[in-house]
């Protein structure tokens, strides 16, 4: 009956959209280089101004994003876990390699190793209270610690090393392929590298006995725990790689960015990786990217048409987005002949299952 | 044949209410055996305290002479207790067959594996189709489990039950809620799965007539405490169970059902 398909052809059938993607995004910067700029191919090798170096940069923003909501869906899509403190497992990233590097001048491997360290620590941290805060309870609680994590690196004390309300600057690029300056082809190509890795991987730990007993925490945990699955230690798994991930995300932030403000950590960039997921549609794993790209680009368009009217057209698209199309971009491509009241019923108890655990 | 489950001063209180009154209780290894009692009497709480869902105010639980009181459920069932509820609780958005392959994926060491594709581990596919064939719902393999019958429904948790091949099973009102044509083949079911495996079952159940058939041993409870014990033939017999347990049930009728 059901089978796991193996063999080349298999293989294929399933990954062909991520090596069409990976090709898409390599020719992406030549293709603008040509048509837009004018300019030949050598262009982008010399790292030449204009829309194709542009457009690299705004890319690379999209993918960072994308890893962040991708590392958001494993556990509001898949596992049914609603954190409002995700920005923090961004900003740990972010901040922390920064002020490893800045402050400490670490080398950047190791920087790299104890960011992953400090990502383990905080879904640990998050992990401890899962069992004793549930539902509601869970993501007041998380938004909680998150605000706090926002008071402590803006903080005027710290001024040395998280830079206070402007934010931490002066970061030094490290290694060259890290170098969104003057290598941003290379660092463009990693960064897209990592985001389809990622993708993989996440859809990967989807498919896998783990990622089915997340699902059955998400569809009803109860009856989880008494098919004999002690769900604790499947949701701190899947905080631990999540938290890994994002954190990694704001590590490429703090290399592509000047600054990297305390916004990170706020509760604005928390609300922002739930809309990613939703837009994309949760529990697609692929549509966290979607979302990313959709986010990041409406926004920069709108921004650059309609000046300060746009955040207003922003969230008024966001909503209409996710009122009418409730499955998300992807999931509605899914679906197929998805009714709009199922998948507004559909949202409604999802958000009601992961609020009113016990 | 020894006790294979046994219960000593069992005890649980909801504040002043006594749900579970010092219940001693043995239930002999592969027999069926019931416990019926109005609405109230403390039948599902002595089921939750004994598969682990709550704790007991005082006493211990022994499953094959160890004492397994106060174990939380997802240890219970490893050690092959298996338990439904009277409320039917199944992965509604999820097919019938993933219903019961996570169920048969729970018993093996695999659930931590997260880089091989679920349906790889062929093993737990096979003893879920097997699973599925044995309760009859195998041309509903790939149906989502939330579009069945009720019946169907109640069949499938019987399966997921069944998949980790427990020694023990207790179902909670198995028939609840299912249509009066519909018991008897659920409830040969129940009895070919006793048989076949030598397992015990324990049942609650309200279908008198299905507990006169069906049971080797019948405990009678009432007001938390056990009222009678013995085989159908003494318990129909038993006036003082008659005049109790009619007495409350109408009793039970006035003051609404519990749980």
């Amino acid at each position: 009956m059901l089978t796991a398909e193996r063999g080349p052809r298999a293989l294929w059938r399933r990954r062909r959209g991520v090596v069409y993607m990976a090709l898409a995004l390599l020719m992406f910067p030549f293709v603008i280089s040509l048509l837009v700029d004018g300019q030949g191919i050598a262009s982008v090798w010399n790292n030449d101004l204009g829309n194709a170096r542009f457009l690299q940069g705004l890319a690379i923003e999209v993918f960072i994003l994308g890893l962040f909501a991708i590392s958001y869906d494993l556990l509001l899509g898949v596992a049914g876990i609603i954190s409002f403190g995700h920005a923090m497992f961004f900003a740990v990233g972010a901040y922390g390699f920064g002020i490893m590097l800045k402050s400490f001048e670490l080398h950047w491997v190791i920087a790299l190793l104890l960011v992953g360290v400090l990502a383990v620590l905080q879904a640990l941290l998050f992990a401890i209270l899962l069992p004793r805060v549930k539902g509601l309870t869970f993501a007041l609680v998380t938004l909680g610690i998150a605000a706090v994590f926002w008071i402590v690196i803006s903080s005027s004390d710290l001024a040395q090393w998280a830079g206070a309300e402007i934010g931490l600057q002066g970061v030094e690029t490290p290694v060259w392929f890290l170098d969104t300056t003057n290598h941003r082809f290379v660092f463009y190509l990693l960064v897209a590298a990592i985001m389809l890795g990622v993708y993989v991987l996440y859809t990967k730990i989807a498919d896998s006995p783990m990622g089915r007993v997340l699902v059955s925490v998400r569809e009803n945990e109860d009856r989880s725990l008494m098919l004999g699955y002690n769900t604790f230690w499947f949701k701190t798994a899947a905080l631990i790689v999540s938290s890994l991930t994002a954190a990694l995300a704001g590590v490429l932030h703090t290399m592509h960015q000047p600054i990297v403000t305390p916004n990170v950590a706020g509760l604005t960039f928390a609300i922002t990786v739930l809309l990613m997921v939703l837009i994309g549609g949760a529990g697609t794993i692929s549509g966290a990217l979607v979302g990313a790209a959709v986010y990041r680009l409406l926004n920069f368009y709108l921004d650059k048409w309609f000046g300060g009217a746009s955040g207003l057209l922003v969230g008024l698209v966001f909503v209409l987005l996710v009122l009418y199309l409730p499955y998300g971009i992807v999931g509605t491509w899914r679906v197929k002949k998805a009714g709009i009241k199922e998948g507004r019923a559909r949202l409604r108890r999802m958000f009601e299952r992961a609020l009113s655990r016990s | 044949m020894g006790a294979i489950l046994e219960t000593r001063g069992l005890r649980r209180e909801f504040g002043a209410l006594v749900a579970v009154d010092d219940v001693d209780l043995s239930i002999e290894e592969a027999t069926l055996h019931s416990i019926i009692g109005p609405n109230g009497a403390g039948k599902t709480t002595l089921f939750n305290l004994i598969s682990g869902t709550l704790a007991p105010t005082r006493g211990k639980v022994f499953y094959k002479g160890e004492d397994i009181t106060g174990h939380p459920i997802h240890q219970t069932i490893h050690k092959g207790i298996g338990r439904s509820f009277q409320i039917t609780n199944i992965f509604p958005n999820l097919t019938v067959l993933e219903n019961v392959r996570l169920a048969v994926q729970a018993t093996g060491k695999d659930s931590f594996r997260m880089l091989a594709p679920h349906l790889r581990f062929s093993d737990y596919l096979d003893r879920a189709t097997e699973v599925l064939a044995r309760v009859g719902l195998a041309d509903r393999a790939l149906q989502i489990a939330g579009t069945l019958p009720h019946g169907d429904q109640r069949k499938l948790e019987l399966g997921m039950i069944l998949a980790p091949d427990p020694d023990v099973l207790m179902l909670d009102e198995p028939t609840a809620g299912m249509a009066a044509e519909q018991v008897p083949q659920l409830m040969e079911l129940i009895q070919e799965i006793q048989a076949a495996g030598g397992r015990t079952v324990v049942l609650v159940e309200h279908n008198m007539s299905v507990v006169m058939t069906v049971s080797d041993r019948i405990t009678v409870m009432h007001q938390g405490g056990v009222l009678a014990e013995g085989t159908p033939a003494e318990i129909s017999a038993d006036r003082q169970v008659q005049t109790a347990y009619l007495g409350a049930l109408y009793g039970d009728v006035v003051r609404g059902g519990g749980r």
